[in-house]
């Protein structure tokens, strides 16, 4: 049996578009590895400083923009401080974007509660060099402000004055976290990364080489369920629970249809 | 020389960076910094010669009509464009670079990553067929760890994340154990072997 590709277009389109007008509101379970991210933030005093690097593209940004405004949300809720860059281009003007109004929400005063230092290219030397000097690899923050006159990176040096790294990735990226920031200076490290990229990482997550993991949309819905903020990755997985089980029964069609088809042949 | 001066420089540079992970001398860290520094501005003039080729590539194929010639020009106004925007009124919020970059680029790759969705849905349909046993094993773990990264599958039944996060804590980690620790195998010999001027590719043909 054949189903026309546009038929299947339509019933994905259905299947995702109906949970995000109708909300459904499935229940979701907080899995392990999200709960270590939520629980490294949880045990940091105030006032420490958490660096929140935007590594990714803009085509991932429905996936990452719930999980960076959770990790945010957290963050700010708990008075730490938040240092953030991007190290590829388009996180740039996003990872601004959401920092600033997540930072508002809270009445967190820039250069004082939170910073944000731009892009810079090379991630490999930029994240080997945060371990020497921050002030060396951004001299000055997006605005153009000297990283040595702010408040909050003033009092910064290198990763010892970081007590932790949440690496917001569409790609590779953490890898390099891990690699050279973990590695060689011992530095924590959380991700929060798209769907897709997820099982890269649990071999780092078992090895204790990063500290948790937020996985796409649902590492989004669960951290939002843990910080009591229901946000986009909530409502997104009614869409990708639906979506699924189409994709799904379309296998199993396809897989039936193969196995008559076959019979019927013999 | 054009080929050993290169290799001198990488077998030098190379082999500094190996060492100074050694020795934490003052010298060593200094020199070692600066040699972070020095990637990231080489790393700037690779960008560029990246977008003079993408300038040249484009251009060729609007001047000589090719097929689709269109969009080659459309993709240099974009650049042009966003270039010219942000130079002459800045990056900052309300400005036209930033404008574009939201309401143009964020949507149009969000679009093009969303039709994953669709292609993998009929791609699936048509391919994803039980033929052989391996097949089979790998169809029927893909529909566990489907429906138990989503809710519905905790409805279904309350085991089915459970067997799904196992399916990815051992089978598919120790697979992926497996490929990462080649990775790191490849990595070192290939990087000892640019090292000491044994793979040359790098350095284009003769």
């Amino acid at each position: 049996m054949k189903i026309d590709r546009r038929i299947i277009f339509v019933l994905i389109a259905i299947s995702v578009a109906i949970p995000l007008i109708f909300k459904i509101g499935l229940p979701n379970k907080v899995t392990k590895e999200v709960k270590m991210v939520y629980d490294s933030i949880e045990e940091l005093e105030q006032g420490e400083v958490v660096l929140v690097s935007f590594d990714h593209e803009a085509s991932s940004l429905p996936e990452i923009k719930p999980m960076a405004q959770a990790i945010l949300r957290h963050c700010f809720s708990k008075n730490l401080k938040v240092v953030s860059f991007a190290l590829l281009a388009e996180g740039t003007a996003i990872g601004d974007e959401i920092l600033r109004n997540v930072a508002n929400e809270y009445d967190r005063k820039y250069g004082r509660d939170y910073v944000f230092l731009g892009f810079r290219p090379q991630y490999t030397a930029a994240i080997l060099g945060l371990g020497e000097d921050l002030h060396r690899v951004f001299p000055e923050d997006y605005k153009g402000i000297s990283t040595s006159k702010l408040n909050l990176t003033k009092e910064i040096k290198n990763y010892e004055d970081i007590s932790l790294v949440v690496s917001l990735a569409d790609g590779d990226l953490p890898t390099y976290w891990i690699n050279y920031a973990e590695a060689r200076y011992n530095q924590r490290v959380a991700i929060a990364v798209t769907a897709v990229m997820a099982t890269t990482y649990y071999p780092y997550l078992s090895s204790k080489q990063i500290t948790g993991l937020v996985g796409g949309l649902k590492g989004a819905a669960e951290y939002e369920i843990l910080i009591n903020k229901p946000g986009m990755g909530s409502k997104g997985m009614d869409a990708q629970s639906v979506a699924h089980v189409v994709i799904l029964l379309l296998v199993v069609l396809g897989n039936v249809s193969y196995f008559l088809s076959g019979k019927l042949r013999k | 020389m054009r080929r050993q001066l290169p290799i001198i420089v990488c077998f030098g540079f190379g082999a500094f960076m190996l060492i100074q992970f050694f020795i934490p001398k003052r010298s060593f860290i200094f020199a070692y910094e600066n040699v972070l520094d020095w990637m990231q501005i080489i790393y700037v003039f690779t960008l560029l010669v990246g977008v003079a080729n993408y300038i040249k590539i484009n251009s060729k194929k609007v001047s000589d009509k090719a097929k689709g010639w269109g969009y080659n020009l459309i993709a240099l106004l974009g650049l042009f464009s966003m270039v010219i925007l942000g130079f002459a009124k800045g990056t900052d919020q309300g400005s036209p670079f930033l404008w574009m970059f939201n309401n143009l680029q964020v949507p149009m790759q969000s679009t093009m990553f969303s039709l994953l969705a669709f292609f993998v849905a009929s791609a699936a349909y048509r391919g994803f067929r039980a033929r052989t046993k391996e097949a089979t094993i790998l169809l029927l773990s893909a529909g566990i760890v489907m429906l138990g990264r989503v809710p519905i599958g905790e409805m279904i039944h309350s085991s089915v994340p459970d067997l799904a996060n196992w399916i990815l804590n051992f089978p598919s980690m120790a697979a992926r154990r497996g490929i990462l620790i080649g990775i790191g195998l490849g990595t070192i010999s290939t990087s000892l072997r640019i090292i000491l001027g044994i793979e040359r590719t790098y350095l284009g043909r003769e």
